[in-house]
């Protein structure tokens, strides 16, 4: 029987082998034109804290939803087909739900399997930061006032840079027009946070806050004072000014009572290291 | 390549032995007709069900884990997390090691991205027989299965006609994917993977991505037959090599088979029953190969009880044929007594 058939079985095998080629061709030449117009920070999307270089990023990321599972606010999303290349690869939207840190270790880097969130950046810092500690006090008792895992945690935080926070129009800010806020945090958007110095998360639709001027994008930041402050600019003018520190979470424009949001936190991509 | 291709095909190669006389044919043997004996089957679709079962919880896991923070069975099919045990989709991995060999980030990968996808070898290779992922985990496969029920209605009313193509193009297909990964330096089987795309959208909510799978769907329903998981998906193909080299797979037992190649009808693959045919076995005893899923359809349309899910003897695996031994003892199915006497 295989004998016979096998001329027909050749030509038919040649035959879809042919269509095999052309519409891998085709998928290939598709991801060639998609690859530029792929990208999510150009959208002003931020990726998980630790992510690679957009570049990197995408190849590297398998698509698992890992990070999006871990996260304890579930700030991380997973990005459709209308982002081409970067279907299926995570994204945080600061304007809805932020990175608050309040998982503490940088879990979505430390559960992902391929790197593309990379926990070593953080593993390094925290470790960098709690080794003259350790120095200090070889038998681990350290005085009341010292927690290593709080410096751990911390330095952790500030270890990488997904975005800088602006203003761009000072003139919808509160504080620039001196006025207070009384009302719930957000901008109508529903997500958690914890508070700093607090150990519970809160809903930010349920947080009442009474500000005399509204600071709340420098009361909530969880890296405090060495990333943003309320500068006084003139009598009853008050503006928040952006420092060095900020890494980029989003918590300020989560916050952010007015409508459109006053405070941008814009992504910074690194550069390549692989491709 | 040649060598492993004759490895695989060792059997086929071999030459026939005679087809059995009629006397031989277990129908004969226990007094029956063949029409006796094949009507008064029930299909117990012990398998399909147990299968069906297995493959819901499987994926209630995954969407529940996410859902209700259960984190027993965390991820999507793409990659997860098992009570802690990373596991990989191997052809996802595949493409990420051909990448990164070419970039230089093969040493960034993680040990947890290593042991996933070695476990998940050994799992499909030690107990799942290979494929086994496709009818036993897959979503799509469950969606491709219902749709050729649909499909089945359209043949009845002779809207469509079934047509079988060669197989052997999902090879160019697995190796074209992996290629593309190298070329382009993406995971570009990833973005058009109905597996993934539909397990992310169970688990994390629908999306556009969803319109492709449902294209597909429809093109096996009205075009070509179970088109993405017999010619195309390199999932399953990755799965089928593995599944060569399983000490599992689906036993056929030549003396108890009447030729009535009822379970070829069933099959998704129906290549890997090549030797039910009268007259192709070329010995007492075959195992279906690495593109069999294990899904049990044939197990359970089978009337003489000749397909059964058994484990191969390292003999077998070397090639070894097995002497001609005695005839199996047949027993009567109760049913048919039953039909005998109405008679």
């Amino acid at each position: 029987m295989a004998k016979t058939n096998s001329k027909i079985d050749r030509r038919q095998f040649l035959k879809a082998g042919v269509s095999a080629v052309v519409s891998l061709a085709v998928v290939g030449s598709a991801a060639y034109y998609f690859k530029d117009k792929s990208s999510l920070i150009e959208q002003g999307y931020l990726r998980p804290p630790g992510s690679r270089a957009e570049k990197d990023f995408l190849f590297s990321c398998i698509k698992c939803g890992l990070c999006v599972q871990i996260c304890p606010v579930r700030a991380i999303k997973l990005a459709d087909w209308d982002d081409g290349l970067s279907y299926g690869t995570p994204f945080i939207d600061p304007n809805v739900q932020a990175c608050d840190f309040s998982c503490d270790a940088i879990q979505c880097a430390e559960t992902c399997p391929t790197a593309a969130i990379d926990f070593q950046i953080f593993k390094e810092a925290g470790n960098k930061a709690v080794a003259p500690l350790f120095e200090k006090y070889p038998d681990g008792r350290f005085p009341k006032d010292i927690n290593p895992f709080e410096v751990q945690i911390t330095a952790m935080k500030r270890a990488d840079k997904i975005g800088e926070a602006e203003i761009p129009n000072p003139e919808q800010c509160l504080a620039y027009n001196g006025h207070g806020y009384k009302g719930t945090l957000g901008h109508g958007n529903k997500g958690k946070l914890r508070p700093p110095g607090q150990t519970e998360r809160v809903r930010i639709e349920e947080t009442q806050v009474n500000r005399e001027i509204c600071d709340l994008c420098v009361i909530y930041c969880p890296l405090g004072e060495e990333a943003i402050e309320l500068n006084k600019i003139e009598e009853g003018k008050f503006l928040p000014k952006v420092k060095d520190g900020c890494v980029g979470c989003g918590v300020c424009q989560m916050v952010c009572p007015t409508n459109p949001v006053s405070i941008i936190v814009k992504p910074v991509d690194k550069e390549p290291r692989f491709s | 390549m040649a060598f492993l291709y004759d490895w695989i095909t060792r059997d086929k190669k071999r030459k026939p032995l005679p087809p059995k006389d009629r006397s031989n044919l277990p129908f004969a043997r226990l007094g029956f007709t063949f029409k006796e004996w094949h009507d008064s089957h029930i299909n117990k679709h012990k398998w399909r069900n147990r299968r069906w079962a297995f493959l819901i919880f499987i994926n209630v896991l995954f969407i529940t884990s996410f859902a209700f923070d259960l984190s027993i069975l965390e991820g999507s099919l793409s990659g997860s997390r098992l009570i802690g045990i990373y596991l990989m989709d191997p052809f996802n991995s595949a493409q990420e090691l051909v990448i990164s060999s070419r970039v230089g980030f093969l040493a960034l990968l993680t040990t947890n991205f290593w042991i996933g996808f070695f476990v998940i070898l050994t799992i499909y290779w030690l107990i799942g027989g290979g494929r086994a992922f496709c009818s036993w985990v897959c979503p799509y496969h469950f969606l491709a299965e219902m749709g050729e029920k649909v499909r089945a209605y359209f043949i009845k009313k002779k809207k469509v006609r079934d047509k079988i193509y060669d197989t052997t193009v999902k090879y160019v297909f697995w190796a074209g994917f992996l290629l593309l990964a190298f070329v382009t330096k993406e995971l570009v089987f990833e973005d058009i993977n109905p597996v993934g795309i539909l397990s992310r959208s169970l688990i994390y909510g629908p999306g556009l991505a969803l319109i492709w799978v449902v294209a597909l769907l429809l093109f096996e329903i009205f075009g070509v037959k179970r088109f993405w998981c017999r010619y195309v998906c390199p999932i399953g193909t990755t799965y089928g090599i593995i599944g060569d080299l399983s000490p599992i797979g689906i036993k056929f037992e030549l003396d108890k088979c009447g030729y009535c190649t009822d379970c070829q009808d069933v099959c998704l693959v129906p290549h890997e029953l090549w030797f039910v045919k009268k007259g192709a076995a070329t010995r007492e005893v075959h195992f279906t190969g690495g593109d069999c899923t294990k899904c049990g359809l044939c197990v359970d349309v089978c009337y003489g009880e000749a397909l059964s899910f058994g484990f191969k003897a390292p003999s077998y695996v070397l090639g070894k044929v097995e002497e001609k031994k005695e005839l199996h003892p047949l027993e009567i199915p109760d049913d048919v007594t039953d039909k005998k006497q109405e008679k």
